[in-house]
């Protein structure tokens, strides 16, 4: 028992330490914590099912070949969101200090990585609301970009006027730093009554999301069609509304059930009308649901593991990627078939300074990746039958820097070297020119045999017992 | 991972607590860390507890106290915690240490838990994997054994199963 003993004091002398940081900042709601790091919300991204992650931790809780899930629920998704601005700002006024830290924390392992989320304007706050938040002393420094640092130097002139003005804040309790004016529905411009937020990041009412007939939600704000079903409502953001603003939200919330009331009298059958429409123009990713081996010798030549469309956020690439060849940021600017057909004006989700007069090249799908997977899926297949159906693909269309590609040449070269460092061993030659009318395994296993360093040191016998281990036993 | 190991000594050793704060260099991995086991401190599972060993944050020692009522009543489990470089993205591994008659973890210590392998989500915590780990330990899966021999025994004969358990929790956990 004395390891509990110690390990505990350990972790009070660990958690000492955490407090010693956090003690002057903010409490910050269980709404606004971080499923996956933990800690405040930054620069949030809410999923289609309701659940919200800062940008980071969604982009990396993301599965690069298949459909991702929800860290909460699971539910499966496959266009990373963009940042939802409205609550990213709406934080950045709640608890400034505590945000201003992980702005800050952030930004440094931005930096290590070398590779920034973007950035997000102040504009639209200071016209909402004439306050311009501390949070505007800017979130990336020098290394980000060019177009970065003339912002630094364009607002560095408000900084000083802002510091004194977020230590004022500071005493004041979260509830009056937020005005019902940054929570308003872009479509009906009320307060938010249960809010939905769209891929774009952009959020509405979920009564003000209309579905048209397509089944294609197209974003008011930027015209940028949602990839999926209409998301769910974000349930913090709307228990944070219920409660700040409970006079105005039940308010809301009278009207739009009058409202839904009236409509459903007037049309009784519209209500059967299912929010979730099946998706036109989009390759279906997969679904955890379904078989994932049927799926993949459907899709899987044409998944592009680990790359991502800047512009819609699928991921992977699901059938046609387009790559910039003029970005130099280290993530690189990729597009989907339909986005780059699409010609879309939309940033990059990564900060890339990419722009319009930038080339594009068509990208091939590796072959090493479609390998190993045909080697995966392969393997369950050939279980029951024993026969190796791997070896027969592989052959077929042989990848770079496979030994089997060069099967048949070297191995004649290889037997000729080894004939000539050995002259004991004569019969060789005429061995292998049975097993060579024999299966293609047999070569293949020999190839992989003599590609070893020892060539000349095999021994007759040692070679015959190969042979025929091949033969009886196909490697596969 | 350097950054971690040095300033974790500190807690371990000169228990003063003279430290102010942590490197603000740390890894999100090891922010995420120290936040678990913060939280571990505030409201620790039952009959468990966890922390790290030594110098390494990303190294875990775990104990558990055999639940009582079951066959591993009164013995002291220990179970060691691994934390891989892109935690929370990648599971934790984690091994029993001490011995154990349970269908579901083997010789040489691995623990056969769907949230271990495929079924892990980044918004599971080390307290959310000791309370599955408590739940087989309450009631042991026999479909999904890593251990055929004992699982067919606590489907046959589930008394001589409790017998050999709590004979071995005796020899190896006490």
């Amino acid at each position: 028992m004395s390891s509990l003993n110690s390990s505990s004091s350990i972790m009070a002398n660990k958690s000492l330490n955490c407090l010693e940081i956090e003690q002057h900042e903010e409490t910050i709601s269980d709404s606004f914590i971080c499923c996956v790091c933990l800690d405040l919300l930054y620069k949030p991204i809410v999923l289609e099912c309701g659940h919200v992650s800062c940008f980071w931790c969604v982009h990396n809780s993301m599965d690069a070949i298949h459909e991702s899930h929800c860290p909460i629920c699971r539910h499966p998704y496959h266009h990373f969101p963009t940042i939802c601005e409205m609550m990213h700002f709406l934080l950045s006024k709640m608890y400034p200090l505590a945000y201003k830290r992980r702005e800050k924390q952030i930004l440094e392992e931005e930096t290590v990585k070398n590779c920034f989320s973007p950035q997000l304007d102040c504009k639209e706050l200071k016209s909402s609301n004439g306050s311009i938040p501390s949070h505007d002393s800017n979130m990336l420094s020098g290394q980000a970009s060019s177009s970065c640092i003339t912002r630094v130097d364009k607002d560095s002139s408000n900084m000083d006027s802002n510091c004194s003005a977020s230590i004022k804040e500071r005493d004041l309790p979260a509830i009056e730093r937020v005005s019902s004016s940054g929570v308003l529905c872009p479509a009906c411009e009320q307060l938010l009554y249960r809010p939905a937020v769209l891929n774009c990041g952009h959020v509405y009412c979920e009564a003000c999301i209309v579905v048209p007939e397509d089944g294609i939600i197209i974003c008011k704000v930027c015209d940028y069609p949602h990839p999926s079903d209409c998301p769910n409502v974000c349930l913090e953001l709307n228990n944070f509304l219920e409660e700040q603003f409970p006079i105005k939200y039940s308010a809301r919330r009278k009207s739009v059930e009058e409202k839904q009331a009236r409509f459903q009298h007037k049309n009784p059958s519209s209500c059967s009308i299912s929010k979730k429409s099946t998706k036109k123009g989009f390759i279906t990713p997969y679904r955890g649901s379904e078989e994932f081996i049927p799926w993949w010798s459907e899709h899987g030549s044409k998944v592009h593991a680990g790359a991502g469309c800047d512009y819609c956020g699928m991921y992977p690439i699901v059938g046609d990627r387009y790559r910039c060849q003029d970005c130099v940021e280290l993530i690189g600017f990729d597009l989907c078939g339909d986005c780059y057909n699409t010609q879309s004006k939309r940033p990059g989700r990564f900060n890339q300074q990419h722009t319009a007069d930038h080339r594009f090249e068509l990208v091939k799908q590796p072959d090493f990746l479609r390998n190993i997977m045909l080697r995966l899926v392969g393997g369950n297949l050939v279980d029951s039958s024993g026969a190796p159906v791997l070896a027969v693909n592989a052959i077929e269309d042989p990848p770079d820097g496979w030994i089997a590609v060069e099967s048949v040449d070297d191995l004649e070269n290889i037997h000729n070297n080894v004939a000539a460092a050995d002259e004991t061993v004569g019969d060789i030659l005429h061995d292998d020119s049975d097993t060579q009318d024999g299966s293609i395994e047999v070569e293949f296993s020999d190839a992989l045999e003599f590609s070893d360093n020892n060539v000349t040191s095999l021994s007759h016998h040692d070679h015959n017992n190969m042979d025929q281990d091949g033969n009886d036993d196909p490697p596969f | 991972m350097m950054m971690n190991s040095g300033s974790s000594s500190g807690g371990g050793g000169s228990s003063g607590g003279g430290r102010t704060s942590w490197p603000s260099t740390t890894s999100p991995s090891g922010k995420r860390i120290q936040k678990e086991l913060k939280e571990l401190d505030s409201h620790p599972p039952p009959l468990s507890s966890a922390g790290p060993i030594a110098d390494s944050l990303n190294h875990w020692l775990a104990t558990f106290l055999g639940p009582p009522g079951t066959p591993y009543e009164g013995g002291i489990f220990f179970l060691d915690i691994l934390f891989p470089n892109e935690y929370p993205f990648k599971p934790p591994k984690v091994m029993f240490k001490t011995r154990i008659y349970h269908c579901n973890v083997d010789s040489s210590g691995n623990v056969n838990l769907d949230i271990l392998k495929d079924g892990w989500s980044p918004a599971l915590t080390i307290s959310k994997v000791l309370l599955a780990i408590r739940s087989i330990f309450l009631n042991p899966d026999p479909y999904n054994a890593l251990v055929p021999p004992i699982a067919h025994l606590y489907q046959v004969d589930r008394k001589r199963h409790d017998e050999l358990a709590a004979a071995w929790t005796h020899r190896f956990a006490k």
